[in-house]
């Protein structure tokens, strides 16, 4: 590349980095500085550099088992989505139906709903007396889904399953079906020309697939609070309750660096899994 | 091509547009603009009807108009406590609750009133203002219940724990600390004897505790049968009486805990006269009768009189119950510990 260039790369580049910079680094040096100051009740916010917020986080049980349920709902979610996704997402990628930028637009349609919205209208499904529990009645049974772990699941399943299928089916389209085909003209079955061929092409786009559904699980809000009730405890929902009921803002923005450290960190030990030959 | 200026010279122009703006010119003096100030308030229904009772009527006719600043009642709190050292505030007039009043006159942030500033104030029932703070609505919390399931209504906190009401027995998750404090009165009759109370919860929670995530949740589950007893302000119960509900008040014969709402104005507040006639308006009776009737909130000030179906709804019974003011000195300490204690053991179960 000339000097000339570079020099016009680095200019063009130049504001947007900045921008970036500036939004997210920033709030995060901001965040960081925060979680050290110690709380008051009075004084709300004392500056300090003190370790006590993170401490009362590890030294305390209860966060743990928050911790605990944050990570396994978002993992939960990220397989269920996996499973559901990856067969909708591989059949629309190569279909050749006239119906396909439909069908996408189905699967992009939730996203037009706000998930606070949506978490409504699964509060319609799920209560006592409400759509499901009615069916379920005419045939002598009983369904309360309402505040219960079941409701969570399925409602963050159905925030970030267009995310998944999306992702995944430009992922799919990548692949050039003609490998396919080599295969089966070489002998291979359908089912191990995608899992010998297909699969291994695709692991890196299925990874960043799982992992942006993960981060999603990881800092689901509005779902859990909604669908969850007061009783099923998340980060997200904690993290708030910190900040809005107690105004205590060193510890909730502790919290925060807590969660994005745990999330990152799983999604480290994720991308480790995935053998060096496969990742993108 | 026709000649238009025919009909539409330069000079029938100025003529028309002079026409046309004459009423604005010859309505003379221009009327004084009604003086702004920031209003710290709750939205929803609360902030509709203090624009529809308080400031439409009275306030706007005083001189005053609020710019709303809508949000919860802590991050409001918070702000005014965050910015207490400015010289100028970011609100006139903040809506809060007696027990956050409490809290901020302790941290010295609040202005006081006076019958010079604020002169209904003079007009306020006993106990509920303090030196800074003027109530504007209170309610007593009472013992709620379903009158087509629940033949003999509950008649203390402590038959929240009836096995007869096994998970049947629910309320706001948001009231909590009301909560506390009626199991407090019920166990020490005081409003502030959080360890005795804790117990009492204990059991209460272990009968199927329900707790709901807002207040409006907490009133439908009345009528599908998910619930038949709570706790809750008799305000909330005269709401869902009219919203079609089956549920009904049972004043507990240990005392009713006051949920006492109002407002304040924070000592650095960038305009105080035009706040100080603003919490005027708020204490004339039309104002009061009108959230009485459309929230069931009993009036503040003993100008304003009840008739009708609000009156009978809202009554309390003879010979009148236990009305017990929170000791704020004591609660709003034990407020973060009893904070804590709930969340890590009431909503961890």
């Amino acid at each position: 590349m000339k000097r000339s260039d570079a020099v016009a790369a680095s200019g063009l580049l130049g504001p947007a980095t900045f921008i970036v910079l500036l939004l997210l680094v920033a709030p995060l040096v901001l965040l960081g500085r925060y979680s050290l100051n110690r709380y008051d009740v009075t004084e709300l916010m004392i500056e300090a550099v003190t370790g006590a917020n993170y401490a009362r986080f590890f030294g305390e049980r209860f966060y743990y088992e928050v911790m605990r349920t944050t990570i396994g709902v978002a993992t939960l979610v990220t397989a269920l989505c996996l499973l559901l996704g990856l067969p909708l997402a591989y059949r629309l990628a190569r279909s050749t139906s006239r119906w396909k930028s439909f069908y996408l637009l189905m699967i992009v349609l939730p996203l037009f709903i706000g998930s606070t919205v949506r978490s409504v209208g699964w509060m319609i499904l799920f209560a006592k007396n409400g759509v499901l529990d009615g069916i379920a009645g005419l045939f002598g049974g009983h369904v309360d889904l309402m505040f219960t772990p079941t409701a969570v699941i399925i409602g963050t399943l159905s925030v970030n399953l267009p995310f998944m299928v999306l992702t995944l089916q430009s992922v799919f389209e990548g692949i050039d079906a003609r490998l396919e085909e080599a295969a089966a003209g070489l002998g291979a079955a359908p089912g191990r020309a995608f899992l010998r061929i297909i699969f291994p092409l695709a692991l890196p786009g299925i990874a960043i697939a799982a992992i942006l559904c993960f981060i999603l699980g990881m800092n689901a809000y509005a779902t859990p609070v909604l669908l969850g009730g007061p009783r099923f405890q998340m980060m997200a929902p904690l993290l708030f309750w910190e900040f809005n009921t107690n105004s205590n803002w060193p510890f909730s923005a502790a919290l925060a660096f807590i969660l994005m450290g745990t999330t990152l960190g799983l999604t480290m030990v994720a991308q480790t899994a995935i053998p060096r030959r496969y990742r993108g | 091509m026709p000649d238009t200026r025919s009909f539409l010279s330069r000079r029938a122009v100025l003529a028309g547009s002079t026409l046309l703006a004459a009423p604005a010119i010859l309505r003379g003096a221009p009327a004084r603009a009604a003086e702004q100030f920031i209003l710290g308030t709750w939205g929803g229904d609360y902030q509709r009807l203090q624009m529809e009772n308080i400031e439409l009527p009275i306030a706007r006719a005083a001189g005053v108009e609020s710019v709303p600043d809508v949000g919860d009642e802590l991050p409001r709190v918070a702000k005014i406590m965050a910015s207490r050292r400015l010289p100028r505030g970011q609100m006139d007039v903040a809506c809060v609750q007696a027990i956050q009043a409490f809290a901020m006159a302790e941290a010295g942030v609040l202005e006081e009133i006076t019958p010079a500033k604020v002169p209904n104030i003079v007009h306020c029932k006993e106990g509920l203002a303090t030196a800074t703070f003027v109530p504007h609505i209170w309610s007593p919390q009472i013992l709620s219940y379903n009158p087509e399931r629940v033949s003999a209504p509950p008649t203390s906190f402590a038959d929240l724990a009836d096995a007869k009401y096994k998970g049947k027995v629910g309320f706001p998750d948001a009231n909590y600390f009301y909560a506390m404090m009626a199991a407090s009165l019920f166990t020490s009759g005081s409003s502030a004897d959080f360890e005795k109370a804790k117990q009492v919860m204990l059991k209460v929670n272990e009968n199927g505790l329900r707790l709901y995530p807002s207040t409006d949740a907490a009133g439908p589950p009345f009528k599908t049968g998910e619930l038949d007893v709570g706790v809750m302000w008799l305000a909330r119960i005269a709401m869902w009486q009219n919203a079609g509900i089956p549920v009904a008040a049972s004043f507990p014969k240990e005392g009713c805990i006051l949920y006492v709402s109002g407002m304040v104005v924070p000592k650095n507040a960038p305009n105080k006269e035009a706040a100080f006639k603003y919490l005027n308006a708020m204490l004339e009776p039309a104002a009061q009768l009108g959230f009485a009737k459309n929230m069931g909130y009993l009036p503040t000030v003993g100008t304003a009189t009840l008739t009708g179906k609000v009156a009978e709804q809202l009554a309390l019974p003879t010979p009148s119950p236990k009305l017990v003011v929170p000791d704020f000195a004591l609660t709003s300490k034990a407020l973060p510990d009893v904070t804590d204690w709930w969340k890590k053991t009431i909503q961890h179960t």
